[in-house]
């Protein structure tokens, strides 16, 4: 099988260079783990960022609907994701709202 | 440990040269899985693809490939398959490839019932040439070559290849890519001709000017036009307009495969024999 290995304690992680800025991966994770960042060398004027690394849960939805294989969740059985919260949620929805960036004055509740 | 999609690309060839948020790169994805998860060595298997949006699947995949004339993947395909019994051999094309241009051979490579993992990206518009209309394409949508408009009836590319003889018949779309990638894998396995309907967005040229500008506006419709097959059953005949059940639609394991077919004619024909047929195959054929 083909396996990479994972840096280490990270669940997910991004490969910013093949990063086409099209938002699929932050409008389909649950937990408001990534974000778009502003990027002015990036053709759309933005690039993948990871904002909330312990908020991962695992999912995977990320990484399968990337068409650009930038992104990469560790095995469910190598690493312990975490839950899925209500904070996280309501960060997810605060990214949605914000055209898929994190508000600059966003705050954890 | 992740998984190391990289194995299987071409990776001189990246970034691919499809639009950002293009579903073909999902579609993409669930296959290199559905190939890696089956452990199918890359020597063993070909793929074929021929033109448009979908034909440079073929480019980016570290399999044997072919990037054939337009519409002719099954032709091209089943010379391989005839010569190399033992190798997997894939077709991908998109829409308009396979359902107006190849049409004709499309319904052929079914009716032959041969070993052919068939995938048909759908984008419901001739996306690399810029949104001209496809059999696809749902009726009042926009494109160049109807802009007020589109009034020709769409074309349910399923039922096609199930009345065509595919033994194996499936669809799904990019929103569900683990779903996706099993029915890769069923469709991999399967021996017989095996249709997969594989829904994508194209925001830049059907969604741009059909009030769907970004990849999730054009997958959220993909979603609403589609529904799970066991769902499906369950709906009254008015429920079910203008929606596309989705996953695997007919397996027939049973039907006969031409390749073997092709073999047991054609090797007592190189001893100078004939394969003798009996009033039962002759009533079977009717």
């Amino acid at each position: 099988m083909a396996v990479m290995a994972a840096p280490e304690n990270t669940p997910v992680w991004v490969n910013t260079d093949r990063c086409k800025a099209c938002d699929i991966c932050v409008d389909a994770c649950p937990a408001g783990v990534l974000s778009m960042r502003p990027d002015p060398h990036s053709t759309l004027g933005a690039n993948i960022e990871i904002v909330a690394v312990e908020a991962c849960i695992g999912c995977n939805e990320c990484e399968l609907s990337c068409p650009d294989f930038a992104i990469y969740v560790a095995e469910k059985s190598e690493f312990k994701f975490a839950k899925l919260t209500d904070s996280a949620k309501a960060r997810q929805e605060a990214i949605e709202k914000n055209g898929y960036r994190l508000p600059e004055d966003w705050k954890e509740a | 440990m992740a998984f190391n999609y990289d194995d299987y690309l071409r990776l001189e060839k990246m970034p691919t040269l499809w639009c950002w948020g293009c579903g073909d790169g999902i579609v993409l994805k669930a296959f290199v899985r559905a190939v890696d998860k089956l452990q199918i060595p890359k020597d063993d298997i070909c793929v074929v693809s021929g033109i448009g949006c979908s034909g440079r699947f073929s480019s980016y995949v570290d399999f044997n490939t072919i990037h054939t004339t337009h519409g002719r993947t099954p032709a091209y395909a089943t010379g391989v398959k005839l010569a190399n019994p033992d190798k997997t051999v894939v077709c991908v094309t998109g829409d308009g490839d396979a359902l107006a241009i190849g049409g004709n051979h499309t319904i052929h490579a079914a009716r032959r019932n041969i070993d052919i993992t068939f995938i048909v990206i759908q984008n419901f518009i001739y996306g690399l040439t810029n949104s001209q209309t496809s059999p696809t394409t749902p009726q009042g949508m926009w494109t160049v070559t109807q802009k007020i408009g589109n009034i020709d009836p769409t074309f349910d590319a399923c039922k096609l290849a199930e009345a065509a003889g595919a033994s194996f018949v499936a669809r799904e779309s990019v929103t569900k890519p683990k779903k996706l990638e099993k029915i890769f894998v069923e469709a991999l396995k399967h021996k017989g001709f095996a249709y997969v309907d594989a829904l994508t967005n194209c925001h830049i040229n059907l969604g741009r000017k059909n009030k769907m500008v970004s990849a999730m506006e054009t997958l959220d419709w993909i979603d609403s036009i589609t529904t799970p097959k066991s769902k499906w059953d369950k709906m009254s005949e008015e429920e079910r307009l203008n929606l596309l059940p989705t996953g695997i639609l007919k397996q027939d394991t049973e039907a006969a495969e031409y390749t073997d077919m092709y073999y047991n004619m054609i090797i007592p024909a190189h001893q100078g024999k004939r394969a003798k047929i009996t009033q039962d195959d002759f009533e079977k054929k009717i």
